[in-house]
């Protein structure tokens, strides 16, 4: 098993696509922070004109906690993409090249190799969540330094930068859950679908229908507090001024029963089926 | 005729000009001694959609100059409600109307309304509540042009002191208009929420400690 999981992070650390991947977040939180640095006050303007009829403020609020929110927000589409597209190539790839045939002829078992796979692409995503995390730490702080955090969700809230911090810090762990969740199902498209191409497609719509099914209303309580579409956006939870730590433990436990769920789905087919 | 109306309407003006309230000016005249002081000051925002914790912030008043801040923090601080100088009412003429006494925590308090007679002034009336015994105001309800209406209200720690170690103000504030682009996905817009939501009365709750008191 060790062996295993040894070469599937060896190719992935080998492939080109991977450090790709690490070059479009660093893009994407290149361009948020030149969004920011350019737009970022007037944004806060907007957001704050109606008091300032009232107030004076004191302080500035255009720091790095808020760029470290407005980079927690590229979880909601552009991540989760590039993350689909990278892991599911764990698999396409070997169907591709033809390499899946070459390693059942060795002494693997199938469940072993695939469940190989889907470790390995948990270890990668958090590993590029933590990549995020850090890399906008660094920037985030060096250039535009601390301060409170305001979030507009429901009400306007504002957190001490101590506070923000620690939100910003629980919000990414959370975040990492929903991000193993969408690379396990991209794996598992993958063992059904076989061709990247039409993986990505799959794993694009699955992804866009998730979004999607986020903001629809089911009319069962159960239903809405249970589908795995209402759990993805939980780090967002940790924003509200009052948090929920109970609703936030069972929707990111819910959510992992989730991951195990399209993981055994995975491992079942590939198991079941000719890899041929 | 036309000369008797005139002389009529210039004598009452001159009137109406004598009628500053003798107390208010007593106030004034005490506050006008304090030549400077710092303080500091707990705030706590209380407005229906703000969530925002205790803040502390550094006050510092020199006689003539505006209030200054300081703060580690972001903090909010009412544009109107620290002029413990009363500058704002006498920076233009007004006159004085005598509303009676009125009983407050066991106090009696001289009402009094505060009319600018001059059309340069943002105020439009103010009613001050004035502790003559203790020569302080205790509360005030102040309308402006600008910067709509808003409450005063003062509480001291001992009878003879000049500033209040405690001070609330209440404003109307109209309901956030909320850019899309900067919403929260999850966030639900209940319409018939938000339009309840209008216009709300906020307040902000000041306590005011550590007082350094320069007086002339």
């Amino acid at each position: 098993m060790r062996r295993l999981l040894q070469a599937e992070l060896l190719k992935i650390l080998k492939q080109s696509k991977t450090y790709y991947a690490l070059g479009a977040i660093l893009l994407i939180e290149l361009l948020i922070f030149i969004t920011a640095y350019y737009q970022g006050s007037a944004i806060l303007d907007l957001l704050l004109n109606n008091l300032r009829q009232s107030f004076y403020f004191e302080g500035t609020l255009l720091n790095g906690n808020l760029i470290m929110y407005i980079v927690l927000n590229s979880l909601w589409f552009n991540v989760p993409l590039i993350l689909m597209i990278i892991t599911s190539g764990l698999m396409t790839d070997e169907y591709k090249d033809g390499t899946v045939q070459a390693v059942m002829l060795q002494a693997v078992k199938k469940w072993q190799f695939i469940r190989a796979k889907y470790i390995t692409a948990m270890v990668f995503t958090v590993f590029v969540i933590a990549f995020m995390m850090l890399s906008t730490f660094a920037l985030a702080y060096t250039v535009f330094g601390t301060g409170d955090l305001v979030v507009y969700i429901g009400t306007l809230n504002f957190f001490e930068s101590k506070e923000a911090f620690r939100r910003i810090c629980w919000a990414f762990a959370s975040g990492a859950i929903a991000m193993v969740f969408y690379s396990v199902v991209s794996i598992t498209l993958a063992v059904f679908i076989k061709e990247a191409a039409k993986t990505w497609i799959a794993a694009a719509l699955f992804l866009i229908v998730t979004n999607l099914l986020l903001k629809a209303d089911f009319g069962l309580a159960g239903l809405n507090n249970v589908f795995f579409p209402k759990l993805i956006d939980t780090w967002q939870q940790l924003f509200y001024y009052e948090t929920d730590w109970l609703k936030i433990g069972v929707n990111n436990a819910l959510l992992i029963l989730y991951i195990v769920a399209f993981a055994a789905v995975g491992i079942f087919t590939f198991q079941k089926k000719d890899i041929g | 005729m036309r000369l008797a109306l005139l002389l009529f309407f210039l004598s009452t003006q001159f009137v109406q000009a004598q009628k500053v309230d003798a107390d208010l000016m007593r106030i004034k005249q005490r506050m006008d001694s304090v030549k400077q002081f710092s303080a500091a000051v707990t705030l706590n925002l209380d407005v229906p959609f703000i969530k925002m914790p205790t803040k502390r912030v550094q006050i510092k008043y020199v006689k003539g100059k505006k209030m200054a801040f300081s703060s580690d923090d972001f903090v909010m601080l009412p544009k109107r409600g620290l002029d413990f100088s009363l500058n704002e009412i006498f920076k233009h003429p007004f006159i004085t109307v005598d509303r009676g006494i009125e009983k407050r925590d066991g106090r009696n308090l001289k009402v009094i309304n505060v009319i600018p007679t001059d059309g340069k002034s943002d105020l439009v009336l103010v009613t001050l509540y004035m502790d003559t015994k203790a020569v302080r105001i205790v509360q005030s309800e102040v309308n402006t042009r600008k910067d709509g209406s808003y409450t005063l209200l003062m509480q001291y720690a001992k009878n003879a002191d000049i500033l209040p170690d405690y001070m609330e103000a209440g404003f109307a504030i109209e309901r956030l208009k909320i850019p899309l682009n900067f919403m929260g996905r999850d966030t639900k817009i209940d319409r018939k929420k938000m339009r309840s939501m209008d216009t709300k009365t906020g307040k902000i709750k000041m306590q005011l400690s550590d007082y350094h008191i320069a007086m002339i």
